[in-house]
Order: structure tokens, then C-alpha cells, then sequence
């Protein structure tokens, strides 16, 4: 009796398997649609996405233990089977503020990024995979040196034309010091590595700044100069969580770290909502960014100017409403384009607004909706053009002209 | 035999007091939480996640608090969905109370029955004082603030 259950469910294995294996090739296309996935307990949907230099657009995502690769030559419409970047499995964050990033290295070379958690919370590792036909990846590699079990997450990746590859990320090993000698210290810090041979191998990691913000994201981007930018939420004295700007010299060392916002959040918490920033070809630097001002929560933009030695917010505004969100922006052909997700008490929208004069003026243009979960959305630039991408629970990856 | 069967009787019934699973919380059930007529007795609702650190600094003084206060309740909700490492974040803290965790609507759709004026940062912090009044705080808070807002202390 057991025997015969037995056989009857390695048959029904058998059959699932070869009932699989018929459909896969059909089933090619749901794959590509991570929002059709089975359900797992957690839908980690962080995911980013680039055009590649043939006009496709890549989107790099989490599915299981695995970073995958989806391809889209028709803007969304159709995409391709996913490719593994990480052959061997491992585990991936792409929750919240968290997410897989994607790159292209100056030889052409194709990155890809993120932060490998162990098992203790909070802990992790930045890890880098290069495939050098864009297709094919090597093995990653962990781009610091520290290998002790602590906070290395939350990475930022930028390239040069020089074909420097640079990574900047939240390391907690300067307080994982002070707390081994009972000292006190501020929020987390900031360390970076620096490749110069597109991302094969990176020099030793070195310290951006202490005090960073513990949990939001990083941006980067590449000065008026070329020199390379990063910008995270930084923890003030006594507990001002504003926003630091950090300039590397051409070399890939850190020239400053300045103040780049005034809003003076005093909390005690964690905001989980990281800046984004984009200079324009006219070398003006756009950011955005989450803080409360006089008490009230808002996504605010504004352009960081050099006064003197200082930087201050030009221009600054509020961007949305009051449930305004994890915006991100993005610049082109003279437009500057901002998007944001913004629940309105029955669904999440998808907003944007564009400018046309710099960052002065804006129209805003709704893009879309959801009612489930949703990633933060991404502004993404294909040579003139800008088009938002959003990954949505419901409806899978989603780009959206910004005309 | 009979000793495992009492072993089982026994483990079904010491269940209940052990660290419970965590409810997943959808949007109607977290509107009625963050209700002040829901709360006939000091009550705290905390919320945390697994990524916060300030967050155990709460969870720490509100497990001292509710030592000393009896009268006080405290429920715990994870602002994400359960997995297995957010039990064994909370056990550490030995809270008695009721353990919430995003349930599978829309995250931002639970985030705005819980409080339309947060805007995900953690800690956030409801202090119910069982006569309808509600104070919410977003940041460390400390035993002094918490016992006033709870009516532990006037």
C-alpha cells in the first residue's frame, strides 16, 4: 500500500517533470514576468534597469538566489528568457531600499551588483559580476577586503569613462570598533573601492566618512568634470539626518564631503528612503530627496550649488504631496525628469514631472497605478529620451515614456 | 508511549505561552489596531523592522516598561512580512504581547490604514492610553514620555 503510494507519486513527480520540461520553452515568456512567478513568501521586487548601447533595455532583478538578466528590445512589450549573472546561488538583497544594480563598464564590459546578506541581520557583503560580452558573467567577487561579518550593504555603483569601475556602500566597521571599546558613535560609515581596469579587480576599500544615515540607499553620478559623486543620507550632530555630498579626485580618492541639504530631520530612526542625484549636461547638479521639514514628511527637490567652500539647495520644492515617495530622477537632451510612487488611500501611483528650464519650472504627468506591492520607481535616460521603470507585484516590469 | 503523547499534550499546551507566530496584519485589521476604541488599557503599539536599529532601543525600554507596569500592553507589528529571522530578532526582548507582521496587501495600502502621516520611518510609535486618546512618535523614545502618553504616570 505504501509501495504502490510511492510509485504513484514518483509517477506524478515523472509527469510534472516532463510536462515541464514540454512547456518551458512556452513557458519563457512568464518567466521573463517575474510578477507571474510563483508566490513566495517575500517578493523582494527591487530590480534596476539601463538601455544598452543597441537601444534594449536590461533589468537586473532578484529571483531566488539568484541576480537574473531581462532583456526587452520592444520597450516592454516582449521580453526575452531571463540569463543567471550568478551561476552559483546565493542570497540576494532586493527589498525596499535595497537592489541588484546595473552597469556598463567604459570597455563595454556589463556589471552588475549587490549586497550579498549572511546570515546574521543586517550583515552583508558588496559583490560585483562582469561579463565582458555583456552576455556571459564571470564569477563575482567581493569588492572590499574586510570580510567580518558586519554591515557592508546598501552599494552604489558608477562608472568612468576611463573605465574605472567604483562602489560606495554602508559599513558599520568603524562602529563595530567603537562599540568593541564601549565609544560612543553616530549612525554608520561610508567606504568605497575603486577599480581601474572595468571592474576585474578592485583596490583596498577606503572610508568615504563617518556618520552616515544606517539604511537608505546611496546615488552617484558623474560631476561636471567627470570627477565621481556620491550622495547618501548622513546622521548631523546631534542627530540631523540631511545629506552628505562626496567628490572623488580623478584618481578615485576622496577629495570632500559636504553638507548638500539643510532640512535639519531630527530622529532618532531610520528613514529607509536614500537620496538620488543627476547632473545635467550643463553640469548642474539635480537631487531628490525624503525629509521632514517643520514637521511634515516631503520628497523635495532642488540643485546643489557651490558657495564658496559650502554647497547650498538652489531652487529648492516640494515634490507631490504629503505620501510622496522614493522618487528618483533623471536628465536628457535639456528635460529633467522626476517619479515618484504616491499612495492615494486606494492605490499606489506612479507620478512624474518634468522640467524644461533646468529644474525652474515643472508639469506633472501621472504615469500609471497598482494595487499591490510595487518597487520604487527608476528614471532612465536612452540617449534624448527619459522613461520611467517600475517593477509592480501585479503587472511585472513597466516602462513608461516621459515624453 | 505514553510519555511522548504526554510530551505532545504538553507541547500543544505550552504553545500558546511560547513566542507565538506572527498574525499577518492586512489594511482593515491595521485601521482597527490603530483605533484608540480598540484599546480598553494602556497599550503600545511598536512598530520595527529587521533592518532598524533604533528600533531594539524601543523594544528594549518597553520590555523594561511593561515589567513594572501590568496594566500595560504591548503589541509589536514587523513593518514587513514575516520571515524566519524577524522571531528570534523579538524573542530577545521577551515582549508577552501580540505579534503583527504585514500581511499580503499592498504594503503601501497597510502603511497608510496604520497612520497616513508616516511615512515608513522607524521606530513609530503608538501610545494608547485606554481612554481614547493616541500620541504617536517616530524615533527612540524614552520611559519618561512613554509612561505620560500611556496615563502610567501624569
Amino acid at each position: 500500500m505504501a509501495r504502490s503510494a510511492l510509485t504513484t507519486k514518483l509517477l506524478a513527480l515523472f509527469a510534472s517533470v516532463l510536462l515541464f520540461g514540454l512547456l518551458a520553452p512556452a513557458a519563457s515568456a512568464a518567466d521573463a514576468m517575474p510578477a507571474m512567478a510563483k508566490k513566495t513568501a517575500r517578493p523582494e521586487l527591487g530590480a534596476s534597469a539601463i538601455f544598452a548601447p543597441d537601444g534594449s533595455l536590461l533589468v537586473a532583478a532578484k529571483q531566488g538566489d539568484h541576480v537574473m538578466i531581462y532583456r526587452t528590445a520592444d520597450e516592454g512589450k516582449t521580453w526575452s528568457a531571463p540569463a543567471a549573472v550568478n551561476a552559483q546561488p546565493e542570497a540576494i538583497s532586493a527589498d525596499g531600499e535595497n537592489r541588484p544594480k546595473i552597469a556598463f563598464a567604459a570597455d563595454g564590459g556589463l556589471l552588475v551588483s549587490w549586497t550579498h546578506p549572511f546570515p546574521k541581520p543586517n550583515t552583508g557583503a558588496i559583490r560585483l559580476a562582469r561579463a565582458d560580452d555583456g552576455e556571459h558573467f564571470a564569477a563575482p567577487l567581493t569588492v572590499h577586503r574586510d570580510t567580518a561579518e558586519i554591515t557592508h550593504r546598501f552599494e552604489s555603483l558608477l562608472t568612468t569613462p576611463d573605465n574605472k569601475v567604483i562602489l560606495a556602500w554602508i559599513d558599520k566597521r568603524d562602529l563595530e570598533a567603537a562599540k568593541a571599546s564601549k565609544m560612543p558613535y553616530r549612525g554608520a560609515g561610508i567606504y568605497a573601492a575603486v577599480s581601474h581596469d572595468g571592474g576585474r579587480i578592485f583596490q583596498p576599500e577606503f572610508k568615504l566618512a563617518d556618520h552616515s544615515c544606517e539604511c537608505c540607499r546611496l546615488s552617484s553620478a558623474l560631476d561636471r568634470d567627470g570627477a565621481p559623486l556620491f550622495m547618501w543620507r548622513h546622521v548631523y550632530a546631534p542627530n540631523e539626518r540631511d545629506h552628505a555630498l562626496a567628490r572623488l579626485k580623478p584618481a578615485g580618492s576622496l577629495e570632500s564631503v559636504k553638507r548638500a541639504t539643510f532640512d535639519r530631520w531630527q530622529v532618532d530612526g531610520c528613514p529607509h528612503h536614500g537620496p538620488s542625484l543627476v547632473v545635467d549636461a550643463q553640469g548642474v547638479r539635480h537631487a531628490v530627496w525624503f525629509n521632514q521639514k517643520a514637521g511634515a514628511g516631503h520628497v523635495h527637490y532642488g540643485r546643489l550649488v557651490a558657495q564658496g567652500d559650502e554647497l547650498q539647495v538652489e531652487g529648492q520644492l516640494t515634490v507631490g504631496g504629503p505620501r510622496a515617495a522614493h522618487a528618483d530622477l533623471g536628465s536628457a537632451g535639456g528635460k529633467l525628469a522626476i517619479a515618484w510612487k504616491e499612495f492615494d488611500g486606494e492605490r499606489t501611483q506612479l507620478q512624474a514631472m518634468r522640467s524644461d528650464d533646468g529644474g525652474k519650472t515643472f508639469r506633472t504627468l501621472p504615469l500609471g497605478a497598482t494595487d499591490g506591492a510595487s518597487d520604487q520607481p527608476r528614471v532612465m535616460r536612452r540617449g534624448e529620451a527619459l522613461f520611467a521603470f517600475w517593477r509592480t507585484e501585479k503587472e511585472g516590469f513597466r516602462l513608461f515614456p516621459l515624453p | 508511549m505514553k510519555k511522548s503523547v504526554f510530551a505532545f499534550l504538553a507541547c500543544l499546551i505550552a504553545m500558546p505561552l511560547q513566542a507565538a507566530d506572527f498574525t499577518p496584519l492586512d489594511k482593515a485589521a491595521a485601521r482597527q489596531l490603530l483605533d484608540p476604541a480598540s484599546h480598553r488599557q494602556p497599550t503600545v503599539v511598536a512598530l520595527w523592522s529587521s533592518d532598524c536599529s533604533h528600533c531594539k532601543k524601543n523594544l528594549q525600554l518597553l520590555s523594561t516598561l511593561v515589567k513594572s507596569n501590568p496594566r500595560l500592553r504591548v503589541i509589536t507589528l514587523a513593518a514587513e512580512p514575516e520571515t524566519a529571522n524577524l522571531g528570534p530578532l523579538l524573542d530577545r526582548f521577551q515582549l508577552p504581547g501580540p505579534r503583527y507582521a504585514y500581511g499580503s496587501d499592498n504594503p503601501d495600502a497597510i502603511a497608510y490604514a496604520i497612520d497616513p502621516s508616516w511615512a515608513g520611518e522607524l521606530p513609530r510609535t503608538f501610545l494608547f492610553n485606554g481612554a481614547g486618546r493616541k500620541e504617536k512618535v517616530s524615533g527612540v523614545i524614552s520611559a519618561p514620555m512613554a509612561e505620560k502618553a500611556l496615563g502610567l504616570r501624569f
